[in-house]
């Protein structure tokens, strides 16, 4: 039998080039905002997971959880790093929750993030790269803004997509993104300026791509039947899902239909007994504005075909019906890779509490976070309920 | 050098699969048969990347999805000048890029004189 978990802190670091911080740094200033925010500075915990994709690469630093762990004296709790590609944090808060919800753990960390600036843009560019399938796609020159371009055209052929459509989810993240003090991108943008920014994989241009970002995020679990005794607003974890896709993306039965999304939020739904239209807001992984698209139509809270018709009547807008991104996504907020899924946690964790000031979104109960992985072959749902 | 591009013939289902998987996709069966994947194949997607990866001559490269006449479905550089979704393409032997200085071959797709 499984024990009911919430989140009780949470804590978060400003995203983009954070110069004079490293990856340890912005770790460490996460978390410890994260205890703060829980009232748990004087508890021991029992575990921690750090999502982390690239610090070995980036930060020529190892075993970074050992690492965190002696910073900010939480020993002797275990702790180890979740890798997942840019689905880390996501796994890491998974983890986390089954910690938690098996009984092992009562007090669990988790954190996740990414150093990205301050190295060579095509380093980075081929370090993401790898992540595709390395004999049948990335040895052909397949980077993530291809790989996106690709779906693009694909849905554009099939569906009255358009790319007017991607340079409106744009526009709308920068919006929110503006509202949001973390976010790494604080500047309004038009649908003018998307569509002539640089063509960066024809039909991709700079505005439907997320930047490269350094940044961390970190949330506090304990069991809900504990969680008063930290906070009067526990958010409470009421489901997840995690599911794969084949590596190589052309080999997908349908390639414009994100599988491993689909199956993921139906997972989620189920352990959640709920229905996709019982959710008032949702923070998805839009490192291409495409996906953001793509996944609401395969979580279920659009028709396939049908979602870019949601960002045209402004149903994803902050005051729509379904406000998508109010953080301002990956696009705006930023995608330090690792810190990603925790970051989408934190945002739903203040939307359900109503403290996301500016970009609060009207009397949130339920959320949804998805994290996406690889190009699309390794997604995770987390469906969150405010806790009172 | 490779004459044909091939693919993988599940010897229990007769599933046709590329890249190679170690079990079937379709039935988790473990051995295979190789097979040509053909001389044509049309494209169904494609795109032109500007920011170009290191060790990529091809500038714009133009990448694509194509697919061939048993359905199966790869990726590669696209030789064609004008690319067009639906349009008819042939494998060809080529060197693809160089990767920490080491000269890397494979199959492009180029179109049908």
């Amino acid at each position: 039998m499984m024990r009911d978990v919430a989140i009780i802190g949470c804590g978060i670091t400003k995203f983009g080039h954070l110069d004079g911080k490293d990856l340890m740094d912005i770790l460490v200033e996460a978390s410890l905002n994260a205890i703060d925010d829980a009232g748990a500075s004087e508890f021991d915990f029992d575990s921690v997971y750090v999502g982390n994709m690239l610090a070995g690469e980036l930060s020529h630093q190892t075993a970074i959880a050992s690492a965190l762990v002696d910073r900010i004296n939480l020993i002797p709790a275990s702790a180890e790093r979740i890798e997942n590609g840019p689905a880390s944090g996501g796994s890491a808060v998974k983890n986390g929750f089954f910690a938690v919800a098996s009984g092992a753990s009562d007090l669990v960390l988790v954190a996740g993030g990414e150093k990205m600036t301050g190295v060579n843009t095509g380093t980075i560019s081929d370090l993401m790269a790898t992540l595709n399938h390395p004999t049948a796609e990335y040895v052909h020159g397949a980077t993530m803004p291809a790989m996106a371009a690709l779906f693009t055209r694909l849905y554009m052929e099939r569906y009255s997509l358009t790319e007017r459509h991607l340079a409106m989810v744009a526009v709308k993240n920068h919006a929110n993104g503006l509202k949001n003090p973390c976010a790494q991108l604080h500047k309004l943008c038009t649908v003018e300026d998307a569509l002539s920014s640089a063509m960066v994989s024809d039909p991709l241009r700079l505005y439907y791509c997320c930047p490269i970002s350094d940044g961390a995020a970190a949330v506090v679990l304990c069991p809900a039947k504990k969680a008063k005794e930290f906070t009067p607003k526990p958010v409470k974890i009421l489901g997840f899902g995690h599911a794969t896709d084949t590596h190589a993306f052309q080999e997908r039965e349908d390639p414009i239909v994100l599988k491993s999304v689909k199956i993921a939020a139906q997972q989620a739904f189920k352990m959640a007994n709920i229905k996709p239209e019982d959710i008032d807001v949702a923070e998805l992984h839009d490192a291409f504005e495409i996906l953001e698209i793509a996944e609401s139509e395969d979580i279920g809270f659009f028709k396939k075909g049908e979602g870019q018709l949601a960002v045209e009547k402004g149903v994803t807008a902050i005051d729509g019906e379904l406000p998508i991104n109010p953080s301002g996504g990956l696009k705006a907020r930023g995608h330090p890779v690792g810190a990603t899924g925790v970051a989408q946690i934190v945002e739903l964790v203040l939307q359900l509490r109503g403290e996301a000031g500016e970009r609060q979104v009207r009397d949130a109960q339920r959320a949804l976070a998805c994290n996406f992985g690889g190009f699309g072959n390794n997604t995770l749902v987390h469906i969150l309920e405010r806790g009172n | 050098m490779q004459e044909k591009m091939m693919g993988f013939m599940c010897k229990k289902c007769g599933k046709v699969m590329y890249p190679k998987h170690e079990r079937c996709l379709g039935c988790k069966n473990t051995e295979f048969d190789e097979v040509s994947l053909g001389d044509e194949c049309h494209l169904i997607t494609f795109t032109k990347l500007y920011a170009l990866p290191r060790g990529i001559e091809m500038s714009p490269l133009t990448l694509g999805i194509v697919e061939f006449n048993n359905k199966v479905r790869a990726m590669g550089q696209i030789m064609a000048d004008d690319p067009e979704p639906g349009m008819d393409l042939h494998p060809v032997w080529a060197k693809l890029r160089t990767i920490d200085e080491k000269e890397v071959y494979g199959f492009k797709f180029d179109s049908i004189v």
